[in-house]
């Protein structure tokens, strides 16, 4: 007692009386903890992805009880991994960097033009890649723990469920289960890859996404179904480090994106990097052969059948919301016939606390920075004092292909479709970089389109880009473009040369006058 | 667990290959100055207490290599054999690390107990 009062002789009351309050709400909290299993939280985030965690760590910067629910079912094939979601063990930081190993390779048969002796035959070890891209995956799984940790966020290594509308069960790794108990709920699962039900041999043959980045064995002859974003990427950088990749489409590549862009993309892939296009083909059954490849039968429009052997089959054909086994059915949280969460607005679902935010919610976008931007902006609202909500418009993003695609803004085709044609101008070029010469690369797929408003100054509805590093170059075009820069604001911007940035601000062709779109000289 | 105590980087690499196979925990310190009996690293005085109880909680067929970086100056020479392994490449003393994995606590994350109990607790 003694040594209280004279930590409070120099307090004011006020202060003596918080104190005091805080040093008994301590001692209860740790009376209560020892009686009552059931844990308290403001917050529990049932996802430990990009938007999870950003939404968990930022509540708790905001001095709130917080924890972290997660568990990773392993795939079909058993490939499982840890902290951190999809972008970080299965998505965009693996791939970013096997498309990487993919554009080196490319730098290699470069440089030869540049005066490097580089011997003929330069091979590239698999094995070591992988090694390097999990080394790293891992690092940043560890990283999260001790963020979380640092941040005073209680994880969860298990399965979360509702048992009611604030109380969810999470069943540990080790089969313990705990019950705890959430004011508020931000449901942060994820999608997964889909397999097609349809096709006898795809689920106990076909390999996913979730796969690919760990594989222990070299891929070999690969068949990738699908013309997602996913399928392009991965057969583009397969192809790249010499596996022999063929993608199989039923319909069109990159739905959603602008078609032009799209097909310079697949026109780049088959004419330049090598991989093979089945187009508008289905696969009918996948079966293993007695020498371990697999045989792959498929279908084409006209109902006419064939088959090919490959080493690996991957398939790229959607993912599902994670929404089925989390126990919604005791809350009344509303889904989409897809399994997304409604919205009845700004990430909230039909129950008022529990909110939904990243892939699985309907209506938003399938990307990291939106989950992240969305989970803190929510964190802010719902501890913060903040009204803040994300625009999810104009958010930019771009498909690594051998090729690169970014975009920011709508499509030539969607700005066509809300302001019709003849309110639209499109501003576009066909552009060599400067490092293609040399190496004598054809750039017959690098192109530049503006898609703007035709009166006034002419907003910029979209911008399109593809080319080496166009995500690079896209990034700062789109704070621009996100803050409604006009045609004629980019156009009295001055061009860093030699770039290939610099031939978005050199834009002046527009497609309806007919002009050869072709950049000659400087 | 086994507790192993290796002084420079020969005797630790040495140490590594006599358990290979193991799980390996390892913590790099300051070495002690005859002087003050301590080591002449306060954060790694500090971490002591903290990774001593740390410890507990790790597998029981695991192995706890305690290594020496030598005196300060052998340190913070930019040539330290400790700064220059291609698997250690130390920046900073105490570093608390699992060999193989990219698990690592460095300076002061070595004192702050929560941090060193989830080091040794989970794979």
């Amino acid at each position: 007692m003694a040594s209280y009062r004279v930590f409070c002789r120099n307090m004011k009351t006020s202060d003596v009386l918080s104190y005091i309050v805080k040093q008994n709400l301590r001692r209860c909290r740790r009376f209560s903890s020892h009686t009552d299993e059931r844990q308290n939280y403001d917050l529990v985030v049932i996802g430990g992805g990009s938007g999870g965690l950003a939404c968990a760590k930022e509540a708790a910067s905001l001095a709130k009880r917080v924890a972290v629910v997660d568990f990773v079912e392993p795939s079909p094939r058993g490939t499982t991994w840890g902290l951190g979601g999809t972008c970080v063990n299965v998505g965009c930081i693996p791939k970013k960097l096997m498309h990487q190993a993919s554009l080196l390779g490319e730098a290699i048969k470069d440089s030869r033009h540049y005066g490097w002796q580089v011997p003929d035959e330069v091979n590239h070890s698999w094995q070591t890649l992988v090694q390097s891209v999990q080394n790293h995956v891992r690092s940043l799984n560890w990283g999260h723990r001790v963020q979380l940790n640092e941040k005073k966020v209680t994880y969860y290594n298990g399965w979360g469920k509702f048992l009611d509308e604030h109380r969810i069960k999470t069943t540990l790794k080790n089969g313990d289960e705990k019950i705890i108990h959430a004011a508020n709920v931000v449901l942060a699962t994820g999608m997964r890859p889909k397999y097609p039900q349809e096709v006898p041999g795809a689920l106990e043959y076909g390999i996913s996404s979730d796969d690919i980045f760990s594989l222990q064995k070299p891929p070999g002859k690969t068949l990738v179904i699908g013309g997602s974003y996913v399928a392009l990427e991965t057969a583009g950088f397969l192809q790249g480090l010499g596996f022999p990749t063929t993608v199989m489409v039923r319909s069109i590549c990159l739905r959603g994106f602008d078609q032009q862009m799209s097909q310079l993309v697949t026109d780049h892939m088959s004419n330049n990097a090598g991989v093979k296009f089945q187009w508008k083909t289905t696969p009918v059954s996948v079966e293993k052969t007695k020498n371990g490849s697999f045989s792959v039968r498929w279908r084409d429009e006209e109902g006419k059948e064939d088959v090919d052997h490959y080493d690996t089959v991957l398939f790229a054909v959607g993912r599902i919301p994670q929404t089925s086994n989390l126990g919604l059915e005791n809350t009344s949280v509303k889904l989409k016939s897809d399994g997304k969460i409604l919205q009845s607005q700004h990430e909230q679902s039909s129950v008022p606390h529990i909110y939904a935010i990243g892939d699985i919610l309907d209506g938003g976008i399938e990307l990291t920075p939106v989950a992240i931007k969305a989970g803190k902006l929510l964190a802010h609202r719902l501890f913060g004092n903040s009204n803040k909500v994300l625009d999810y418009s104009k958010v930019p993003t771009t498909v690594f292909t051998p090729l690169e695609f970014s975009s920011v803004g709508f499509s030539e085709e969607d700005a066509i479709e809300r302001h019709g044609e003849e309110n639209i101008e499109v501003y576009h070029a066909f552009y060599k970089p400067l490092e293609f010469t040399v190496a004598e690369r054809p750039s017959d797929q690098c192109y530049i389109k503006a898609v703007c408003e035709r009166t006034g100054s002419q907003k910029i509805l979209g911008l399109h880009i593809t080319g080496p590093n166009a995500g690079e170059i896209m990034q700062g075009f789109a704070v621009a473009v996100g803050f409604g820069i006009s045609y004629e604001e980019l156009s009295a911007s001055l061009g860093i040369h030699p770039t290939s940035a610099e031939e978005v601000v050199k834009l002046h062709i527009t497609k309806r006058s007919g002009e050869d779109p072709t950049v000659t000289g400087c | 667990m086994l507790v192993e105590v290796a002084e420079g980087i020969e005797k630790f690499l040495e140490t590594v290959e006599k358990h290979s196979g193991k799980r390996i925990f390892a913590l790099f310190c300051g070495g002690v100055s005859p002087a003050t009996g301590e080591s002449w690293c306060p954060d790694c005085v500090k971490a002591e207490p903290v990774i001593e109880t740390g410890v507990a909680k790790a597998p029981e067929d695991a192995v706890f290599i305690k290594c020496s970086v030598g005196d300060r100056a052998t340190w913070k020479d930019p040539n330290c054999e400790f700064r220059k392994h291609l698997q250690l490449k130390l920046v900073g003393v105490p570093t608390l690390l699992e060999w193989n994995t990219p698990k690592r606590l460095v300076e002061e994350e070595c004192s702050k107990q929560d941090l060193v109990d989830m080091f040794f607790e989970e794979d």
